[in-house]
């Protein structure tokens, strides 16, 4: 009797087994939506590259760790990391530090850069502006007239952004964008000829996302926004709804609000949302925020899934779980579509980070899973210090014009093989994007395609990824600004 | 006559050596020096309060942002506004709020006093951050014109790209504000404050009419914040509710104050200056900052409770009992 | 209950979980003013203390129960630590020292938080017993913030019993009132204080392990909390336990119905009823005159 029995649960569990695979609704819908993701091929501006990052070319790292890295003084290329170094976003500063920290490291292993006639090493130096306007203002200011530093990156916060190009235009120096993503900074007012903004930017992230939901998924109707209550939030929420009209015009807005920065308690928006029933939850929030946001979500029963732009802290993925993240939407500037590693060479320049991660680097932070891959929006701003560094190389000078000269239209292909272009007019990029579906473990493997074929075991990651093409999501222009007067947009 | 040239000697030495900072040090501890004199002003303005009527303020940034968004609104959305008449929107704004803040606060002294201003300066702080359409919200306001000096038809300089020209001119503004809070406390006026203060009872017998006073004295105060909040926005070119309206921003003059030493005028000004030396000294070397500078607050306060100024009087007592002692002895 | 209804039901119930919370840290900061006179700055700190506390032992013993239990406790004993050494050196200073000597604390935990723990975002799970919904009607609501009410209502009551029903109560309201007379009668009246202190501080703390499965722990939490329970404690009155429990859940209340009808508002509805109510009582709701 007990034999049959346990015949019987071995069956049925196998039947179980067969039914989740064939009637698993995450891979449904990934087919699903996989069907009509072949996009266009790559517009021919975006084909080839004035210059290609050579994975092989690349300097012995196997002695860097961000939280020991010591910087040849003197005589160097300097370059500011302006950042929230502590205050509450702290965290922030030590993404950006580990991300051109590495760059810079590398370049230096390779023998430097040569500069006006000499090879210079390159030399970052941490500058905090805790998250403050008065200090960044001041730290902006004692890296340019202090420690004369050639470059300034910066830097959490679109507000704390428009100081440092301030200031940067004010001493007659560069200043890289690397992550603020609001659009007008770029306008007719804050335009600086030597501010670029090398990373995606607001109106980008509304276009690609109806593009996703409109063109690509055709599935979601109802979409429900909040963000937070500052320049970013309100632009990026103003850039979703342009973005859904311009590509969905069903989709059907649902409620917005405008949350206080580090808000404790959401419920009550919480409320709000359930009761207008979004298929989807769209948000700008980064974490904390955004954080708190999903978990409480969760845990009042709230099951729709958010579309987000920063909800990729694989610490807090851990702590909400597999299946509360399971379903999210992620527009990105580092993504690539099916696999993630397609040539030996990518394989290389994930190995080389990822060894490093898991023998090398002991301390806080830098040990944590958020450091693990260096991928996703790590990914995107240690690829854009190596553009930086190139531009330098191509210049062949540390004088602002050169590097303006040669950054403005300049195409460069990343490890991934996406190519970034910069428009000349107002400098900002323009770049394939990708969105990507968060999945649990097992599924994983359609973008970890290698060993062990899961990004996080105990965490949903990024699963089936589509490609948002360039000419799609070109970046808004000013049309005020006189530089692009009369231009498309292209710059051209 | 000597006595007079003694007494002037040290202000004019001094007068020449801020002409000659941004000769000297350039462009950085030019702005170093501009801010010190900023929150050097606005500190010695609570002092007023504090020092000489012992009323305490939570929420003196309040006049602070709003000569900061006075002027920075004026010169916004006012075309073509010269410099000096967007100061005195700046301070008038200062004092106006002033004004309607002064009937609710004066009745009240102590904890109630120092509540109500943190309830009216957090009531300013989230309007700020949330009327965006006027303030600009959690971003503030920035890149508003900077008009350039003149006097019309004698002379003008543009202060918009050059350091230096603002450099002189936030320093003679602030020095003359020092200055004037200065002539303030020294007047019979400044006097019957101090009365105050030590016996309030008795100054009413004396037939000076307490309330009155205090209220003069809160709205010179608040006009003195206000200069220092106008003269930072433009030096800035940035408003913005955290850096001109927080909770942090009304206790900075409290802590320069404490630091300084609360019992003397110039007192504030040492605080402040040796504030902001801690700060550009430790953010050079540490990350640590809240670590070094929580350890200074609660060395200061267990071991100098009077202060810079306190400890440099106790440092001159003890010297002139050793020189007495050695007097002594020697005879 | 239909749907609107039931989504009133559930802000009011969010407004007053909410509340709760705030009460539970600014009981603790009337409980330190009302009976010392101290405005302790340093407890939001305290606060986040607890809630980074609360991380490690439950990475520790994998027990949320166990921190809610020692977390508060190791918070206190530091609170009290502070006390005997610092804050009870300058209290013949008056307000200002105490002011600066809060503030300076507040600093170093601050400072120390961030040596021991980092500054990365630390996650807590609710614990799995209290996870999920109870449904009323059509009413879905997580339990967990049912137990926020439920504990903070506990701690009201042991508060209440310990400070009205208790001889040490009457010590420590003795104490209050007249110091030199209770010193005289043989009571040792610092350790009195130290008591009332770590006490105040323990409330923070359970405040802070309460809310930590909710929120993110990281080094923000002190100030994103802090300033509301400082709000709290000035509007219902310095010194008054009633004050504090009504202004809380008033203010939750506005909190979550301000978002609802004018979200755009909120924040400005919670501090504009703290200025007018200071302007007409400038003693706070139920404060009584120095």
């Amino acid at each position: 009797m007990k034999f049959i029995i346990k015949i019987l649960l071995i069956a049925l569990c196998v039947f179980s087994l067969f039914f989740l695979q064939v009637f698993n609704p995450v891979a449904a819908v990934a087919q699903k939506g996989a069907k009509p993701a072949k996009p266009p091929a790559t517009h021919p501006k975006l084909a080839e590259a004035n210059y290609a990052f050579d994975v092989n070319a690349m300097g012995d790292m196997s002695d860097f760790d961000p939280a020991t890295v010591q910087f040849p003084k003197g005589d160097t290329i300097k370059v500011a990391v302006v950042a929230s170094f502590t205050g509450p976003a702290a965290i922030v500063g030590k993404i950006y530090w580990a991300a051109v920290a590495w760059a810079a490291y590398d370049i230096n292993q390779r023998g430097g850069i040569m500069v006006d006639g000499k090879k210079k090493f390159v030399e970052v130096i941490q500058a905090d502006h805790m998250g403050r306007l008065d200090q960044c203002k001041k730290v902006a200011e004692r890296m340019a007239l202090q420690e004369k530093v050639h470059v300034l990156v910066g830097t959490d916060g679109s507000h704390l952004m428009k100081v440092i190009n301030q200031v940067a235009d004010k001493y007659k120096i560069i200043a890289q964008n690397i992550t603020s993503t609001s659009d007008d900074l770029m306008d007719a007012t804050n335009f600086s000829r030597y501010a670029f903004m090398s990373c995606l930017s607001s109106s980008q992230v509304g276009s690609g996302l109806g593009y996703f939901y409109g063109q690509i998924r055709k599935k979601e109707k109802r979409f429900y926004i909040i963000c937070q209550d500052y320049a970013f939030g309100r632009s990026i929420a103003d850039s979703f709804k342009k973005g859904l009209k311009q590509y969905y015009p069903q989709a059907k807005i649902v409620g917005e609000d405008y949350h206080k920065l580090f808000l404790t308690d959401f419920a009550p928006y919480l409320e709000k949302i359930k009761a207008a029933k979004p298929d989807v939850i769209f948000t700008g929030d980064w974490i904390p925020d955004g954080a708190n946001l999903v978990k409480q979500a969760r845990q009042m029963g709230l099951k729709q899934p958010f579309a987000h732009l920063f909800l990729d802290d694989p610490n807090f993925l851990h702590e909400i779980g597999p299946q509360a993240a399971t379903g999210n939407i992620q527009i990105t500037q580092y993504g690539v579509e099916g696999g993630a590693f397609k040539t030996p060479e990518q394989i290389k320049y994930y190995k080389t980070w990822h060894d490093l991660w898991a023998n090398r680097w002991k301390t806080e932070p830098y040990n944590s899973r958020l450091f693990e891959h260096g991928s996703g929006n790590l990914g995107s701003y240690r690829q854009q210090a190596y553009w930086l560094f190139s531009v330098i190389e191509r210049a062949g000078s540390t004088d602002p014009e050169k590097i303006i000269a040669v950054w403005e239209n300049d195409t460069y292909r990343l490890p991934t093989g996406k190519v970034l272009r910069m428009r000349a007019c107002d400098h900002k990029v323009v770049q394939d994007l990708h969105v990507f579906e968060y999945v649990p473990a097992a599924q994983q493997k359609v973008s970890m395609n290698i060993e062990p074929y899961y990004w996080y075991k105990d965490a949903a990651s990024t699963g089936p990824t589509w490609r948002i093409p360039a000419e799609k999501v070109l970046p808004w222009m000013d049309t005020k600004l006189e530089r692009c007067a009369g231009k498309n947009e292209w710059g051209e | 006559m000597i006595d007079k040239m003694k007494r002037w000697l040290p202000w004019a030495a001094l007068i020449i050596a801020l002409a000659f900072v941004p000769k000297i040090f350039g462009i950085y501890y030019m702005n170093f020096f501009i801010t010190f004199a900023v929150f050097a002003v606005f500190s010695v303005s609570l002092n007023l309060l504090l020092g000489y009527t012992g009323l305490l303020s939570f929420g003196h940034a309040m006049y602070f942002g709003a000569g900061g968004y006075g002027t920075a609104l004026a010169l916004k959305y006012i075309w073509n506004l010269p410099l000096l008449p967007a100061l005195s929107i700046g301070i008038l704004s200062a004092v106006l709020l002033a004004l309607i803040v002064c009937p609710l606060v004066v009745r009240v002294g102590g904890t109630a006093f120092a509540m109500m201003h943190m309830a009216f300066a957090q009531l300013l702080y989230v309007i700020a951050l949330k009327s965006r359409f006027i303030t600009g919200g959690e971003d503030g306001l920035a890149n508003f014109r900077i008009p350039p000096f003149s006097i019309p038809g004698v002379v003008s300089f543009p202060l918009e790209g050059a350091p230096a020209n603002f450099y002189y001119f936030a320093i003679i503004v602030l020095g003359a504000s020092l200055w004037l809070m200065w002539f303030f406390t020294k007047t019979p006026f400044g006097q019957i404050q101090v009365g105050i203060r030590d016996n309030a009872k008795r100054i009413d017998y004396l037939g000076f009419k307490v309330t009155h006073a205090k209220a003069v004295v809160y709205i010179v105060s608040a006009a003195f914040a206000g200069v220092a909040g106008s003269v930072y926005a433009m030096f800035q070119n940035v408003v913005a509710p955290d850096g001109y309206l927080g909770l942090l921003v009304s206790f900075t003059p409290i802590i320069n104050t404490m630091l300084g030493g609360i019992a003397s005028f110039f007192g504030p000004v040492w605080g402040t200056a040796i504030y902001a030396l801690i700060e550009e000294i430790i953010f050079r070397y540490t990350d640590r900052v809240e670590l070094v500078i929580g350890i200074i607050f609660v060395l200061v306060i267990m071991y100098a409770p009077l202060g810079f100024s306190g400890l440099m009087l106790k440092l001159k007592f003890k010297w002139m009992m050793f020189k007495n002692k050695r007097m002594r002895q020697a005879a | 209950m239909d749907v609107t209804a039931s989504m009133y039901a559930a802000q009011a119930i969010h407004g007053i979980a909410f509340g709760m919370v705030l009460f539970l840290i600014a009981a603790g900061l009337n409980v330190i003013f009302g009976m010392m006179g101290i405005l302790n700055l340093a407890h939001g700190a305290f606060f986040m203390l607890a809630a980074y506390f609360c991380y490690s032992v439950v990475a520790m013993t994998g027990s949320f129960w166990a921190a809610l239990l020692i977390a508060p406790v190791l918070t206190a004993l530091v609170g009290v630590f502070v006390e005997r050494f610092f804050i009870r050196k300058v209290q013949i200073m008056g307000a200002m020292g105490e002011l600066i000597l809060t503030l300076g604390v507040a600093m170093l935990i601050l400072g120390g938080v961030k040596f021991f723990w980092g500054t990365e975002n630390l996650p807590i799970s609710v614990p799995p017993v209290l996870e999920g919904m109870v449904h009323i009607g059509a009413l879905d609501y997580p339990i967990y913030r049912i137990f926020m009410i439920v504990l903070a209502l506990v701690v009201l009551a042991i508060m209440t019993l310990l400070l009205y029903k208790t001889r040490l109560g009457k010590i420590v309201r003795a104490a209050v009132s007249d110091r030199e007379m209770v010193n005289a009668l043989g009571i040792n009246v610092p350790l009195v204080f130290m008591f009332v202190f770590g006490i105040g501080v323990w409330m923070a703390g359970i405040g802070g392990v309460v809310i930590a499965p909710i929120l993110t722990v990281f080094p923000g939490l002190a100030d994103q909390v802090g300033m509301y329970a400082f709000i709290v404690v000035v509007t219902g009155g310095l010194g008054s336990l009633k004050g504090a429990f009504i202004v809380s859940i008033i203010f939750g209340l506005l909190s979550s119905f301000g978002i609802q009808f004018f979200s755009q508002l909120a924040p400005v509805l919670i501090v504009g009823f703290m200025a007018f109510v200071l302007a007409i009582k400038p003693h706070g709701l139920f404060g009584v005159k120095e």
